[in-house]
Formats: C-alpha cells, structure tokens, sequence
C-alpha cells in the first residue's frame, strides 16, 4: 500500500517537475523573442490620456522640438487650469505609467534596429524624472505645500511626457515602421 | 562481488570518460572557471579505482561507496552553488532579489526530498547500511533535480541569462539527476540485490545515462562559449554622451532637492 502511494506521489511530483520545466523553457524562448512581449500588447498597456489638453500645455511652454520658449503665449494657463486639464495626480500617474510603455516602445525596435539604444536611454532618463518630478509632488501634498510644487512640477512632468511622446513618433515615422498610425492614434 | 564483461565495460568507459573530461577542463583552463566541478570530475575517477579495488568484499564496496557517495553528494551540492553564482551573480554581487528566493528553493528541495524519501518503500530485508545507501541515493537524486529545475525557473523570472558552459553543465548534471530520480526509486522498491535482472538493467541504465552526460560535457567544454555582441564604437560614444548629461542633471536635481 505505502509502494502505491509512494509511486503515486512520486509520478505527481515528476509530472510537476517536467511541467515547470516546460514552462519556463517556453517562457525564456518568449522572452529572448519579445522580452518586452508582442507590439499589440505593449500598446494595450498604455492607458487613456487626454492628448489634446496635454499638447496645450506642453505647446505653450515649449516649441515642437522640446525647446523652452522664449516669447509669451497666448496659450497660458494657470495653475488650476492645469491641475483639472491633466486629471489631478491621478492623472500624472498615469503619465507615469505610460512612460515606462513609451521606452518599450523604443526598446522594441532597439530589437532589430540598436541604433534606437540612444533614444530608449534617453526615454529612460527621461521616465526617471517624470518620476522624480511625481515623487516631489506627492511629498508636497503631504506637508500641505502642494500649490507651491504644483507649478514647479506638474507643468515640467507635462512637458517631458510631450517631448517623449514626440521622439517616439519621431523615430517611427524616420525609419518608416509598421505601427506608425496606431501610434498617431494613441500618442 | 562478481563482476561481469559488461560492468567492467562500463567502469572502464566512466572511468577514461572522466580522465578525458579532467583533461579538456585543464587544456581549455576551465578549471578556474569551475573549480568545484573539477574536484567533482577529479573525485570520480578516485572513486572509480577505489571500487574497483573494494569490489572484491561486499561489505567494504558498501561502505567505501557510502562514504564516496556522502562526498558526492556534498561536491554535487558545491557545484549547485557554483552555478548558482556564475548565474545570479553575473557581475560578483548577488543580484538582490535572487538571494531569498533561492533560500526558499534550498529550503523547499530540502523539504520535498526528506519528505518523498521518508515515504519510500525499502524491501524489509535489507540492512541498515543499504537501506541508507537507497534512501541516501534517492534523496540526493530529488534534491539536486530539485535544486536546477529551481534554478531555471529563478533565473528566468528575474531574467538572468545562463553563460553557455554554466548552462551545460547543469543541463547534464540535471538531467543525470531526474533520470537517477526514477532509478533510485526502482531500486528502493525492488532493492538492491545485483542477482536480481531488473537491478543489473536499471544500474546500466544509469551508467549509459551518465556516459551520455559526460559524453556531452566534454563537447561542449572543449568548444569555446560565443563571444559576446560588442557594441559599436559610434554607440559607445553616444552612450558616453549621455551618461555625462545625465551626470550633470543629477547633480541639477540635487541642488534643487536641498
């Protein structure tokens, strides 16, 4: 009787190993091929924004090639203009997020064509202080000096994220890769 | 004990397998590389002279098999380390996140192996040293088997790529070890009397199981490892470029900070 079950357990324990086994031989074969998983789904990882309130912003601070701009805009917001047209911190949250899709995107291609490795290094700078930026903000809030951050923050994190936005349309549309429209669509 | 053509086939073809392997780990300079599956390889071919010479009693091939047996084990568990480092320490410091969870997998291997051994069947005949002897085999076999399929699964989870001669080695060491598991397991139920066919049959089947291992560890040793990918130079200086920027607004961010 304790042979059956020793054979029992033993056959479970085996299949258990050789399944783990396959598991994760298939996964590191995925992973080599799309460490960053497929295009469609990088792109289902990006959350809603509202582009059109974002490029406002960005556009009457800096000019499309990121450069600060000297002159005064017609454009101009203030503060709580700001806060309500990029949805609060939840909103910057999301920003966040969609950062670190906006760099796989870039690493993606870096796949197949590594000269992209400097602009995904550059997104990836570029990620880090959007998060620095959030992080200051939220330390802000809670000492009550959120107003005061605000304007030194937010409009900073809205700008990275437009500039970022633009490099990666920027690089699609150079090299001519598939993609380009849904891109144009979301970003 | 009687040895028959067949067995002293095997001792010798383990026996000039193992010189064989030694040498490609010394002529390729691998030893440095691997220095505990060295002495693991060195320790073999004395515990092939040894049992040949002690094949003669039972009683004293069972005992310097028991205690080479102990010694393997604990070069075995070495060379798990050894791969273990040259995988989770790429860089000469355990990667953060892979020091815990491997602990977990000692700790768990350990756990499932006393518990499967403690669950099988020794034929009631047998003496205390060769119902040690099973048991002892059985465990070893589970818990190395354990200890590499763990292994993998860590290193893809947190994405840490095998270097080739790492990979194969553990490739042959894990195999040997999940065909040892059903072995061993054969033997504690059937025992391990060398008059009964089915034992004979099952200790050449792992003897060819290992010869094969070696067979493919002294291949894959002898070849080089690719080279890896260099990066061009223009990208290097880009890279160098940018990590000046990003020196620079770092220490923006921290006079903003203060």
């Amino acid at each position: 009787m304790r042979a059956t079950y020793f054979f029992l357990v033993l056959s479970v324990f085996l299949l258990a190993l050789l399944a783990i086994v396959v598991h994760y031989y298939r996964r590191r074969i995925r992973t080599e091929k799309y460490p960053y998983g497929s295009w469609e789904k990088l792109l289902g990882r990006f959350s809603a924004v509202n582009r059109e309130n974002l490029a406002l912003i960005a556009l009457s601070l800096v000019d499309e090639f990121g450069q600060r701009r000297e002159d005064e805009n017609d454009a101009d917001f203030d503060e709580a203009e700001i806060w309500s047209m990029i949805g609060g911190i939840k909103g910057l949250e999301t920003l966040e997020r969609n950062c670190a899709v906006l760099v796989d995107l870039v690493f993606y291609v870096q796949q197949w064509y590594p000269e992209a490795l400097a602009i995904a290094e550059q997104l990836r700078l570029n990620a880090r202080e959007i998060e620095w930026h959030i992080g200051r903000l939220k330390s802000a809030a809670k000492t009550g000096r959120a107003e005061k951050a605000f304007a030194e923050h937010a409009e900073e994190v809205v700008v990275i994220y437009y500039v970022m936005t633009r490099r990666v349309l920027a690089l699609y549309e150079e090299w001519s890769l598939p993609g380009l429209l849904e891109l144009q669509r979301t970003l | 004990m009687q040895l028959t053509g067949i067995d002293l086939l095997f001792w010798a073809a383990g026996f000039v397998a193992h010189v064989i392997l030694l040498l490609v780990l010394w002529i390729r300079r691998r030893v440095a590389t691997f220095p505990f599956f060295t002495i693991l390889i060195a320790s073999y071919i004395i515990r092939t002279v040894v049992l040949y010479f002690t094949a003669g009693s039972k009683h004293a091939y069972l005992l310097a098999y028991l205690s080479l047996g102990s010694v393997d084990l604990t070069l075995q568990l070495c060379v798990v380390y050894e791969m273990a480092s040259h995988v989770f320490r790429p860089l000469g410091n355990w990667a953060p996140d892979a020091r815990v969870r491997l602990a977990w997998i000692v700790f768990a291997s350990i756990a499932i192996g006393a518990g499967l051994t403690w669950l099988s069947a020794i034929p009631p005949e047998h003496t205390l040293l060769r119902t040690i002897l099973i048991r002892g085999n059985f465990f070893s076999s589970v818990l190395m088997t354990e200890l590499f399929v763990g292994m993998v699964a860590l290193s893809v989870t947190i994405r840490l790529p095998w270097r080739t001669h790492a990979a194969r080695i553990a490739q042959g060491l894990g195999f040997y070890s999940f065909v040892w598991i059903l072995i061993a397991a054969g033997q504690s139920y059937l025992g391990i009397d060398r008059s009964v066919r089915i034992y004979a049959d099952l200790t050449y089947f792992r003897m060819l199981t290992y010869l094969i291992c070696a067979g493919y560890w002294i291949i894959t040793l002898w070849v080089d490892a690719p080279v890896p990918k260099a990066l061009p130079k223009e990208m290097e200086e880009h890279l160098l470029v940018l990590q000046r920027h990003v020196g620079a607004y770092l220490q923006r961010l921290r006079t903003m900070g203060r």
